[in-house]
Formats: C-alpha cells, sequence, structure tokens
C-alpha cells in the first residue's frame, strides 16, 4: 500500500531526494580523497557528509512515507551508502596491488603505513 | 579528410560518425522547432505539427548516438582484436543501406507523417510508438544491419584475439539486437504493448547502452592513459555487475501504473534506489585512478568531454533520477515535465557527452595523430566555447523544465487530478510559460553550441597537420 | 610489497560474478514477466475484457489499497449498440491501430507515457470536462472530427490540428478510449475526479 507525498511535502521529497545521491557522492569523494592524501581530517568531513546522507534519508523516509515494508528501503540506503565506498576502496587497492607500478604514490612512498595496512587487510 | 594512416575499420568509423554529427544538429533543430511550438502553438500547425518535430527530435537522437557507438566500435575494433576486420564491405554495405533507410523515414515522416488506422501504416509510415516510431520495415533494416555489425565484430575478434573488453561487447551486443525484438510486434492490450516497449526503452538505455559505454571507456582508459589491461578488465566486470545487478530490475520504476501488479512499485522502488551505486563506485575508483597516476592528455577536448561526462550521468541519471523515482512521488511526476527534464540532462550527460569525446579522439587520429594540447594554433577557442555552450544550453533546459514540471505536478496533478482542465490550468500557469520560455533561451544556447563543435571537428588539428607536413612544428 | 591477488580482487572472481549477477537478475525478471504477463491480459483483473465497453465504467475508494480502483458497473453501450466479444475486440483493435497510425502519442501520454504536449488520455473517457454522461459520446465524436474548431483547450490556444480521423476512425478510438479507462492503473492519475454519472451497482 503506497501513501502518496503530501501536496505540502513536494519539494521535501525532491530536495532530500536529490541531497541523498549528493551528499552519497560527496561522502564517497571525501572518503577516497582522505585515504589517497592521507589526511584524516578530511575523513571527519566524509563522515560530515554522511551524517548529512544520514538526515537527508530520515526526511525522505518521513515525508515519502516510507513505512512498514518501505523501512526496509531506508535501513538499506543508509547501510549501503555507509559500507559503499569501503568496499569500492578496498576493490581498488585489491584490484591495482599485483601491478607495483599502480600502487598509489602514497603506498610506494610509506608502504608500512597505517594507511595502507588499513587499505589492504 | 587526410585518413591515410586509419585502418579499415576506423576508416568505416568516420562514416558513421559523420552521419552521427549530422543527426545532431536534425535533433538539435527539431527540438528548436518542438520548443517554439509550446509558445507559440499556432507556429506549422497544420503544416508540421509537434507531434512530428517531437518524434523527429527524440528519434535523430536515439540513431545519432547508436551512430556514434557503432562507430565507436569499428574503431576500436581492429586494434583491439590485433587482425584486420573481417567482412569490411559487408559493414560497408550495411552503412548504405542503414543510412539509406534512416533518410528514408525522415523523409516520410516529414511528408507522409501520418496515415489511416491499419497495418500498412504501421509497415510503412509510422509505429506511433514513442521512441521506436520507425516503421516495421525500418525496424527490419535496423536488425539486418545490427547483426551484420555483430557479425563484424564476432568474427573479427574471432579471427584475431578475444579479450575480455572483446567478450562483455560482443554479449552485450546480442543483448542490444536482441531486446530490439521485444518492441517488434503489435498488441491491442495497451498494458502488455507498454511491458515490451518498456523491455526495449528501459533496457537499451539503462543496461546494454550503459555497458557499451563501459567497453568503449575501458579501451580508452587503456589507450589514452595506460591502464593496465588487467586491472581495465577486472573493473569493466565490476561495472557490468553492478550495473546489470541494479539496471535490469530497475525496469520496475516504469512498471508502476501501467496495469502491472503492485508488487512492481517494490521492486520498481528498491532497485531504483541501487541504481545510484555504480555511479557511488566510479567516483571512488576515479580519485583512485588520478592518484595513481599523473594524467597527461595529448587531447584535451575528449578529456574535457570525458569530464562532462562524468558529471553529466551523475546528475542527470543519478540525482535528476532519484529525485522522483519513487512510487510516492512519481505518482505526481510520471509523465510531466519532470520527465522531460531528466532525459535532457540524462541521455547527454550519459551518452552524448561520451560520443562526441570519440568524435575527438577520431579527428585526432584522422589528421596524423595530433598532439590535441595546449598548443593548438587558435588555443583551442572553439572547442572550449562549444563544450561551455552545449554544457550551459543543455544545464539550463534541464533547469526550466524542472520548473515547469514541478508547477505541472504541483497543479495539474496534486490539485487538480489531472483532468483535461487541470492539464492547461497548468500549462497557462506563469512559471510554466517561463520555464518554457528559459528552455528557449538555453535550447538557443545549445545549437550555438553545436554550429561551433561541427566547425570545430571539421577544422581541428588541421592548421597543425599542414605544419607538420612543412615541417614547422615537432611532434 | 608482494604481487599477491585476492580471490575478492581477482579478474576471474569478477568475471564470473558478473555473469552470475547478470544471469540471476536476468532469471528473475523472466520469473516476474511470466508472472505478470497472464495479470495483465485482456479479460484478467487488471485490464477487462473488450467488452468492458458496453458497461458503465467508475472508480470507487478501495481503503485497503488507498488508491481509487476502476469498478465496472452496469450496462451501458458505446453509443446505444451492444457488441459481442469478438466485435468488441475488433472495434477497440481498430482505435488502437488508429491511435498508433496518427501518432497520438507525439502528443498525449497514454497510461503516461508519450510526449507532454498535450493531456494524458488515461482517463480522458471519464474526464468531467465533457460535462455529463448523456452527451460526452456526441462531444468527443464532435472534437475527434474536427478539433480545430471544437477546441477544449480550457484557455489555452493549444489546438489540437485536424487528423482528419473518418467518422468509424473516431468512434474506435472512443471505443479504446472507454476500454482503456478501465484498467487498474494502481491509482494513476491520482484523485482523478470521474465525470458525474449513474449509479454503478
Amino acid at each position: 500500500m503506497l501513501e502518496p507525498v503530501a501536496l505540502k511535502d513536494f519539494f521535501i521529497v525532491f530536495f532530500s531526494g536529490a541531497m541523498v545521491i549528493i551528499t552519497g557522492a560527496l561522502y564517497a569523494l571525501l572518503f577516497a580523497w582522505s585515504r589517497l592524501w592521507k589526511k584524516p581530517w578530511l575523513m571527519n568531513a566524509a563522515y560530515g557528509a554522511y551524517m548529512l546522507l544520514v538526515i537527508s534519508v530520515l526526511i525522505l523516509g518521513q515525508t515519502a512515507h516510507l513505512n512498514g515494508f518501505w523501512c526496509w528501503l531506508v535501513f538499506f540506503m543508509l547501510t549501503g551508502y555507509l559500507l559503499a565506498p569501503h568496499g569500492i576502496w578496498k576493490l581498488c587497492v585489491g584490484t591495482h596491488m599485483q601491478h607495483k607500478q599502480d600502487a598509489p604514490i602514497m603506498v610506494t612512498e610509506t608502504s608500512n603505513s597505517e594507511y595502507s595496512k588499513e587499505g589492504v587487510s | 579528410m587526410n585518413s591515410i594512416s586509419l585502418n579499415g575499420g576506423q576508416k568505416l568509423a568516420i562514416k558513421y560518425f559523420s552521419v552521427a554529427v549530422a543527426l545532431f544538429v536534425a535533433q538539435i533543430l527539431f527540438g528548436l522547432l518542438s520548443g517554439i511550438q509550446y509558445l507559440a502553438p499556432g507556429f506549422l500547425h497544420g503544416v508540421l505539427d509537434f507531434n512530428i518535430t517531437r518524434t523527429v527530435h527524440i528519434n535523430a537522437m536515439v540513431v545519432w548516438l547508436l551512430y556514434g557507438f557503432i562507430g565507436s566500435v569499428y574503431w576500436l575494433l581492429e586494434e583491439e582484436s590485433q587482425t584486420e576486420i573481417s567482412g569490411l564491405w559487408l559493414g560497408n554495405a550495411a552503412f548504405w543501406v542503414l543510412t539509406s533507410a534512416v533518410a528514408v523515414v525522415v523523409v516520410v515522416f516529414l511528408l507522409v507523417q501520418t496515415g489511416p488506422g491499419d497495418d500498412f501504416t504501421r509497415w510503412f509510415v509510422n509505429e506511433g510508438r514513442e521512441y521506436i516510431e520507425a516503421p516495421r520495415w525500418a525496424d527490419i533494416g535496423i536488425v539486418v544491419c545490427l547483426s551484420i555489425f555483430l557479425y563484424n565484430v564476432a568474427a573479427t575478434f574471432n579471427k584475431g584475439r578475444w579479450s575480455g573488453i572483446a567478450g562483455v561487447l560482443t554479449l552485450d551486443l546480442v543483448a542490444l539486437a536482441g531486446i530490439y525484438l521485444a518492441g517488434m510486434f503489435y498488441t491491442t492490450n495497451i498494458s502488455v504493448d507498454q511491458y515490451w516497449w518498456w523491455w526495449v526503452i528501459h533496457l537499451w538505455v539503462e543496461a546494454t547502452w550503459e555497458v557499451l559505454v563501459g567497453c568503449i571507456m575501458a579501451w580508452g582508459l587503456m589507450k589514452t592513459l595506460k591502464v593496465d589491461r588487467k586491472i581495465v578488465t577486472t573493473w569493466l566486470y565490476i561495472e557490468v555487475a553492478l550495473m546489470f545487478g541494479s539496471g535490469i530490475l530497475g525496469l520496475g520504476h516504469h512498471y508502476f501504473w501501467i496495469g502491472t501488479p503492485e508488487y512492481w512499485l517494490s521492486i520498481g522502488g528498491f532497485f531504483s534506489a541501487l541504481e545510484p551505486v555504480p555511479l557511488v563506485a566510479m567516483v571512488v575508483h576515479a580519485v583512485y585512478d588520478s592518484g595513481v597516476r599523473h594524467m597527461k592528455s595529448s587531447n584535451n577536448p575528449a578529456f574535457a568531454w570525458l569530464i562532462a561526462h562524468a558529471f553529466g550521468n551523475f546528475f542527470g541519471a543519478g540525482v535528476w533520477g532519484f529525485m522522483h523515482t519513487l512510487p510516492q512521488i512519481n505518482l505526481y511526476t510520471h509523465g510531466t515535465q519532470w520527465s522531460a527534464s531528466h532525459g535532457h540532462l540524462a541521455f547527454f550527460g550519459a551518452y552524448a557527452t561520451i560520443v562526441i569525446a570519440m568524435f575527438y579522439i577520431a579527428a585526432q587520429y584522422a589528421r596524423g595523430k595530433q598532439q590535441l594540447g595546449d598548443d593548438l594554433p587558435d588555443r583551442g577557442w572553439k572547442w572550449k566555447w562549444a563544450l561551455g555552450l552545449l554544457n550551459l544550453g543543455v544545464v539550463g533546459m534541464t533547469v526550466a523544465l524542472l520548473i515547469s514540471g514541478y508547477e505541472q505536478s504541483f497543479i495539474e496533478r496534486a490539485q487538480e487530478g489531472s483532468t483535461w482542465y487541470g492539464y492547461f490550468a497548468a500549462q497557462v500557469h506563469p512559471w510554466f510559460i517561463q520555464g518554457m520560455e528559459w528552455r528557449m533561451v538555453f535550447g538557443s544556447v545549445t545549437a550555438i553550441g553545436i554550429v561551433l563543435l561541427v566547425w570545430d571537428l571539421f577544422t581541428i588539428g588541421k592548421q597543425k597537420a599542414i605544419k607538420v607536413k612543412a615541417g614547422i612544428v615537432q611532434t | 610489497m608482494t604481487n599477491v591477488v585476492f580471490w575478492w580482487s581477482s579478474e576471474s572472481f569478477w568475471k564470473k560474478t558478473a555473469i552470475w549477477v547478470t544471469a540471476f537478475m536476468f532469471i528473475v525478471l523472466i520469473v516476474l514477466t511470466l508472472d505478470s504477463l497472464p495479470k495483465i491480459s485482456v479479460g484478467s483483473e487488471h485490464v477487462p475484457a473488450y467488452s468492458v465497453i458496453n458497461h458503465r465504467i467508475g472508480y470507487e475508494f478501495d481503503k485497503t489499497r488507498n488508491i481509487q480502483a476502476p469498478v465496472i458497473g452496469p450496462e451501458a453501450p458505446l453509443f446505444g449498440k451492444k457488441l459481442s466479444e469478438k466485435d468488441a475486440e475488433a472495434l477497440v483493435t481498430h482505435g488502437k491501430k488508429v491511435i498508433q497510425g496518427r501518432n497520438c502519442m507525439g502528443c498525449h501520454t497514454l497510461l503516461g507515457n508519450g510526449s507532454y504536449f498535450a493531456p494524458d488520455l488515461t482517463k480522458s473517457w471519464l474526464d468531467p470536462g465533457w460535462g455529463s454522461e448523456g452527451i460526452r459520446e456526441e462531444l468527443m465524436l464532435d472534437f475527434l472530427l474536427n478539433p480545430t474548431d471544437n477546441a477544449r483547450s480550457f484557455g489555452s490556444d493549444r489546438t489540437m490540428p485536424n487528423l482528419h480521423l473518418t467518422e468509424r476512425e473516431a468512434k474506435a478510438v472512443i471505443a479504446y478510449l472507454k476500454w482503456m479507462s478501465s484498467i487498474d492503473t494502481n491509482g494513476f492519475p491520482y484523485n482523478f475526479p470521474v465525470i458525474e454519472q449513474e449509479a454503478l451497482q
């Protein structure tokens, strides 16, 4: 059963829907930069972006009436967007490892850094 | 055009690209006519009505993108398979047959336009189904030509070397040709009609085309940035898994309101939310790649268009798609200018940009492997302005249509319950009209952009090529 | 750094994954299609038989589904002529072919798909703009035969061009529109106010 969006919530739904995707990408972008350039403060910014995503998803869930069965969608979006950049980064490191010259510059310079342990483990 | 250094497939590709550019121009021309008809309904009324101008507008787009893809595949075929193309004469023949067929279809659209409600009309004039209006005889012609193209590709790889890219590409082309068949039959039942119609539209645009672009990108990354083949292939597989994993059942978001069972509401909603995942993966991977190697581009215009592709795909398909995809809101936005807004940015961002990048790569090689870097004789003002104007134009149209669509979903859909009165009440509202006026302004910007683009494609690297021949410039 | 390749980052793993994911999703789509097609075939619960044009069609609020759902009422033959199932199918089929042949989707949407230059036709048979049940058929016929002079554009100067339909073609189109208005579209378009008509029971 659907509970259509109320007229007064139209703008909120469109806006929060857009923000879900934009903050999701921003989080992924900051996350990757932080790992690449080894800048921990950027990771804080990344999780800041993720917090905005959480807020956007919750507002979208409320105004678009994502109740009952649709709660799963909210849950999947929250966990999926959180974990995806981690998984993709791991894949990047993993797939490029087979070719030493392709490892990130940072890794080859500080191969025993915390970053590389985290990235490769 | 100096094409001495090109292989057989690449010469054929240049032919496909040339027709693609011509159809791109036609698309924008007929888009302008359609846009004018929104503002001045009397314009060409009864002569070249909106249903015809709009049909040519969207069909020209589908066909020029298809030509761009086919050209791109012919372009990389011999290098990727490391052998000469099989059955080139057949491919050439198919090109002329397909191009003549396209020309005849357009002429019939413009001159005959419509016909009586019988089978003859559907076979020889107009099928009357959005995006696949081409009459049935042309459908059959398209399938035959696509099969020849498929034969060229498969036989060449078979003779030369199968690679991961080759395998994905060939299977994707089989799917592309096969899915087209789903739209080639008549039924009175409109629910069944639209059920299969979406297989063609959605599974082309949101599945097989995406993977085709993935193959072209993979090959391009290997060639231009010297990325290792194993890595490129692994990532192509990852993208295929993500795109088909989310895109195939993403089809569900078109099955909300066409008479289909209610479970499609949940399936469509869930998989639509998954569809941005491949885009997030691309963001992370692109950042990683940029850290791995110092990029030095030898083809600035192509590189710039690839960046435009990344942004356009993300905003057009990702953001604009998700904003109105959940059924709770799609109930109000389905079939309004929202769809037009999303369509403009998504088609341009995801596909037009990458085909234009291929045009520039072809231009570079056709003129003797030019460096199209920072030292172009005119400093590359033409390609830079073409890039700027085309992107500004399309983004401007998208925002203008968004405002009209927002107003339409509000007044026509939510307040008036989608009656005829409600429809026209929304169409005469100042917000809507101003949106349409701005769309026209930005449509004109796009048109100026295409003029520059065509001019640039015809001239870029030519002066330099002459200088190289004369020994003035070292490369 | 060693040249270790983890199984989860190897080419062969992702090749297999790509194949399995694609195959699995495609099979799920086939299964869903096999389930959906009978449910949208003519004469099913969502898509009524063509002879529905012999009946009054209305909408009533369905509490469990939270939408307006179609209700097939008592007999109310189109143009006062009751048709057999076979004749109804022939008429509706002719209507669909006219709609395709005249490229109606170049301006209108049907079930919300098509273009946005003219009103959606999903429930145009039930549109309150036709005034009342008694004059609807006549008005629709006049409109289709000469849409420019009988424009129903409610203050907009956008008019439908004359597509030179014959009376037979126009009646077939109306039959098609009547049949289409009985399809259960899960509540699309939302909150549609149906034309005033006699009781459905």
